[in-house]
């Protein structure tokens, strides 16, 4: 414990802003991979436990692909149309045969996917990590925005980020789209009583969290190591930022990732050695006080 | 949120009630346990195969805490993802008691329930209140405080390391645990005793209403059940098994290690429960030993084991739709039941 | 991965004629032996993220074993080495550590865990007192605390405390020379990172004793995202980085601080940098981190190691790891200890281990030595450079002087009670 940095930190206004400023940056990148996973458990009630695996192929099909084009845009594109289709195939292919039955259920579904597709990389890519470079146009020294510190590669993130949670938010609340997806969420009988097919519904939802899955792998390929199993510990992140801020909002899995960024950024500070046990501390603080999330609805 | 409200929502799991059983069977569960320990217990004259006796080790081990977290998951519709917390739990009290202490090892072995006991009321206090799968999350989430909490206490625990150095084992009542048949023959009884109590516990009247509980808590509390102190029973109960098959594992590998406090050890208690089957009892015990054979072998035939364990779940999940032990008795069921519309 | 441990067809023949020809001058015991082949059990990791650790161990082991049946075996036995995947769990580890001595018949063990799985393995020897050399464990206590020392374990691989004295040293004098005073720290949180980065900090500032710790950073194993601990080191300001971060976390950990621009604002120490998973690996190395010797063909510069290597990379298409050089001189010592022995029992083999001096290619003079009293190996080539971002990686190597590190940690073992 090094509390003495904390409070130091916290009376400093250029630490406060510096840190303040990482927070922000940890937890859209969070954000960025936390938001397929609530999407999907707010239409479908599916906690999709192979999320992370959709993230690890984002991050291998985009490395391949600028291996293959050079074009970074090209990568993106190909990481996030790969894992949409993934998606798409594995929703309708096994998920689906499984929405009737509990909740156990469809977690070991998504179990066997999760060890079926690292064992599919690993013989694919091989076991050794890789890293698929940063972009020249990206190499650039870092920019001072009010006092912190944005390396311009976060700053396209960040604005991916922003732009996904508007998209997601206004599509959701406003287009006609949006209204028969949470129609079917809240009621699929109807809906499909209707003359809605359920199942396209259920598809493109499953597609679309993958392939935002995929694109937040993508994006990070740049900057972390490829390796059979790196969805994991992402996995464990989305997972905790999604219950902190109530699964199935997405407003509360924007908030829940600027929280947890937060307690990262200045609990590295205060707690070198239990960053980690405070994000959970909190998880289970959030979890009694409100079992739903800060901004979750019960689950019928 | 009160306990009706939660209940209301809930669904109960997919998990028919179980018929009353007379006092005469419970002397049958008795004279089973007796002959089981007994088959087990001539084991190793019969075969000389080492590898057989650790075997049976890992499955009282693994036997008992996946059990154990049927009695929540089955009986009382409680899904934890937490279980596994006093799996690290049981090992790492036990394994410090004796390093530390060097206590006589019954006495060690009843205060490592004691403690489990505490830690687990108070988690248990906290986390029985919710339903469903916000149960599931706060159980994943203490786990992993405890798992973190025993990575960062490294002058306790030794962090990620593990507790190093071997368990001392002084003989006690002429039982050596250091000698690798006295641990076997432990082992066995620590495993038939823990399922016979627990058989005891879910056929008992609390054990039935923990099924009233799961299948409807309304219910249950309008006819003046008490379904939070029933559930935190069975909870503090669960974690007693669960504990004891933590300190057959620290005995087996002579330590313990952060792993067994980890989320993945719940995930293969649930998986275990799925695969056995969690509608009758030995369903869990099943899916032990069926766990574990699939490990032992197909880990020796390749190392893209994953593939294989998945289409596996896959088969059961998709194919099956439930455990092989449900699967069984189904069957056996529906040719029962054609037997008899044959014979009128 | 059998198939790659047994000999081929045709050389299996070619063998069986040598074998032939050994028969008639050897006794009737030896003869009888030879019909049997020795099988050596290996648990090591070979899924998960740290995979690479099994392969290149594997890789480093079969290219030895190959040699060695070629020559006609252990004690005239051929070797069939039994490698199972422990998944990286210490109770897995043990598991499968059993069963290859009481299931299939592994006489000696080759033990290729990381970190915990190599104590559950420990413990299984302790156990059931097999032979076993522990080849990727760089714990120090492993082989130093008495508490753990068993007669028939040992140990070839790097040990953590070797590593901070050389590079103690060698960091200290660059600090004197270009007034690096503020330090600070970002290393994994676990015992390895936790115990190398103290006796790191330890000999630097023995070595150069105004230099001041600023700031530590631990990320955890495996963490993705790096952001928080680059940008609590930027606002420390240090004058120079030390980390002992490795392999992938590694690569993560350059590819996030570069584009902060970190490595311009201070001299970067890695010890973990100079090896071919992480030089090969960065796409953007920048030039002059530091960092100790892994494994690099070129170092030491000699024919024999560059040898080493080319065949390494001729038969994997791959270049040798840390691990895999760790691994080929378990083997090399088996081998050598049991001519010596001429025996291939493990109890003579050990007996004839300790304190065995073998020619090695990766030797700090061409020969490495199993130490007696603790069974662990010394005289490896262990030395310090900067390096550049294609081959040869590392140019320059300042040797590390096996004096000095002996006598100096003797002097760490007294401070910690081991002896």
């Amino acid at each position: 414990m090094d509390l003495d940095a904390l409070t130091g930190c916290l009376a400093s206004s250029a630490c406060l802003v510096t840190q303040g400023t990482s927070g922000f940056i940890i937890g859209m990148l969070l954000f960025l991979v936390a938001v397929g996973l609530t999407l999907i458990f707010g239409v479908l009630k599916v906690v999709n436990f192979s999320h992370g695996a959709f993230y690890m192929f984002g991050a291998y099909f985009a490395m391949t692909a600028y291996q293959l084009t050079g074009s970074f845009a090209l990568a993106m594109l190909c990481g996030a149309a790969g894992t949409a289709i993934l998606g798409l195939v594995f929703e309708r292919v096994f998920m689906s045969r499984v929405y009737g039955s509990d909740v156990l259920m469809q977690l070991l579904v998504c179990y066997a996917f999760v060890l079926i597709f690292d064992d599919v990389v690993r013989w694919i890519w091989g076991p050794e990590f890789k890293s698929m470079g940063m972009p020249t146009a990206f190499q650039v020294p870092p920019l001072f925005i009010g006092g912190g510190v944005v390396p311009p590669y976060y700053l396209l993130l960040i604005g991916v980020a922003l732009a996904v949670a508007a998209i997601l938010g206004l599509g959701l609340a406003r287009t006609r789209i949006g209204k028969v997806v949470r129609a079917a969420a809240h009621n699929p009988g109807m809906v499909s009583a209707l003359g809605i097919n359920t199942g396209l519904i259920y598809g493109s939802v499953f597609a679309l969290g993958g392939m935002l899955a995929g694109l937040a792998g993508a994006l990070a390929a740049p900057v972390r190591s490829l390796t059979p199993g790196m969805g994991f510990s992402v996995l464990i992140e989305s997972f905790i930022v999604t219950v902190i801020g109530g699964m199935g909002s997405i407003l509360g899995a924007l908030l829940g990732a600027l929280l947890i960024g937060l307690i990262r950024s200045f609990g590295s500070l205060g707690f070198p050695l239990f960053t980690d046990g405070l994000m959970y501390l909190f998880m289970v603080i959030v979890l009694v006080a409100r079992p739903t999330g800060l901004f979750g609805k019960e689950v019928a | 949120m009160t306990e009706l409200q939660a209940e209301r929502a809930g669904k109960p799991l997919g998990v028919p009630r179980i018929e009353a059983k007379s006092q005469r069977s419970r002397y049958l569960d008795v004279l089973i346990a007796i002959a089981a320990f007994a088959v087990l217990a001539t084991l190793p004259f019969l075969f000389s195969s080492k590898a057989l006796l650790d075997f049976v080790i890992r499955c009282a081990a693994f036997g008992l805490f996946a059990t154990s977290l049927n009695l929540l998951v089955g009986y009382t519709g409680m899904i934890s993802f937490g279980h596994g917390m006093f799996f690290g739990l049981g090992a790492y009290s036990f394994a410090l008691i004796m390093q530390r202490t060097g206590v006589p090892i019954p006495v060690a072995f009843i205060c490592t329930l004691l403690i489990t006991t505490v830690i687990a009321a108070v988690i248990g206090a906290i986390c029985v209140r919710l339903k469903e799968i916000y149960f599931a999350f706060v159980t994943l989430a203490f786990q992993m405080l405890i798992h973190s909490m025993i990575l960062s206490w490294v002058s306790l625990t030794g962090g990620d390391q593990g507790l190093r150095g071997g368990i001392p084992r002084p003989v006690f009542l002429g039982v050596d645990l250091s000698n690798y048949l006295h641990l076997y023959v432990v082992s066995c009884a620590l495993l038939v005793i823990g399922l016979l109590l627990m058989r005891q516990i879910a056929q008992s009247p609390f054990g039935y209403t923990l099924r009233m509980i799961r299948d409807n808590a309304v219910r249950a509390s309008f006819i003046g059940i008490d379904v939070w102190r029933a559930k935190l029973t069975i909870f503090v109960l669960a974690a007693l098994f669960a504990s004891t098959g933590g300190i057959i594992m620290s005995l087996f590998v002579s330590g313990a290690y952060p792993e067994f406090a980890f989320w993945t050890i719940s995930g293969e208690g649930i998986f275990i429960n799925m695969l056995g089957g969690v509608t009758t009892f030995l369903g869990p015990m099943v899916g032990t030993v069926l766990l574990l054979i699939m490990n032992d072998t197909v880990t020796r035939l390749t190392e893209y084991y994953g593939i294989v364990l998945g289409i596996v779940i896959l088969f059961f999940a998709i194919g099956l739709r439930k455990g092989l032990m449900d699967f069984v008795v189904e069957w056996y069921e529906v040719r029962r039941d054609g037997a008899k519309e044959r014979a009128r | 991965m059998t198939k790659k441990s047994k000999p081929g067809v045709s050389r299996r023949s070619t063998l069986a004629l040598m074998g032939a020809g050994a028969v008639t001058f050897a006794t009737p015991w030896v003869a009888r032996a030879q019909a049997k082949t020795i099988k050596v059990g290996m648990p090591t990791i070979l899924s998960g993220r740290v995979a690479q650790l099994g392969t290149s161990s594997r890789n480093g082991v079969t290219i030895e074993v190959d040699k060695i049946n070629a020559a006609g075996g252990l004690a005239g036995r051929q070797i069939e080495m039994v490698i199972r995947d422990s998944k990286g769990q210490p109770q897995e580890a043990a598991r499968v550590a059993r069963e290859l001595v009481n299931t299939d018949g592994c006489e000696l063990l080759i033990d290729a865990e990381a970190s915990s799985g190599a104590f559950a393995v420990h413990e299984v020897a302790r156990d059931l007192g097999v032979f076993c050399i522990h080849t990727n464990s760089e714990t120090s206590s492993l082989t130093a605390d008495p508490k753990q020392h068993i007669p028939n374990a040992f140990r070839t691989a790097r040990q953590g405390v070797h590593d901070s004295i050389v590079g103690g040293g060698y960091a200290a004098a660059i600090a004197k020379a270009k007034g690096l005073k503020k330090w600070a720290t970002c290393s994994p949180d676990y015992a390895y990172g936790r115990d190398t980065t103290a006796e790191f900090v330890y000999y630097l500032k023995q070595f150069a004793p105004d230099v001041e710790i600023i700031s530590d950073a631990w990320p955890k194993l495996f963490q993705p995202d790096y952001t928080e601990v680059v940008t609590k080191i930027l606002q420390a300001k240090p004058q120079a980085l030390y980390s002992a971060l490795w392999g992938g976390d590694l690569t993560s950990y350059i590819d996030q601080a570069n584009i902060y621009a970190l490595f311009s604002q201070m001299e970067v120490f890695a010890v973990n940098m100079a090896d071919y998973t992480a030089l090969t690996v960065v796409k953007n190395l920048p030039k002059g981190i530091h960092s100790g010797n892994r494994y690099i063909k070129t170092y030491p510069a000699t024919a024999e190691n560059a040898a080493w290597a080319d065949a390494y990379k001729a038969k994997f298409n791959e270049y040798p790891t840390n691990w895999s050089w760790e691994n080929a001189t378990a083997m090399m010592l088996l081998a050598e200890a049991s001519r010596k022995a001429n025996s291939a029992d493990g109890k003579k083999i050990a007996d004839a281990m300790r304190g065995l001096t073998i020619k090695s290619p990766f030797g700090a003079d061409g020969t490495v030595t199993m130490r007696a009293e603790d069974q662990t190996l010394i005289g490896y080539a262990i030395g310090w450079g900067t390096t550049i971002p294609s081959e040869p990686y590392v140019p320059e190597v300042k040797s590390g002087d096996w004096k000095q590190i002996l006598a100096l940690e003797a002097e760490w073992k007294k401070s910690k009670g081991y002896t």
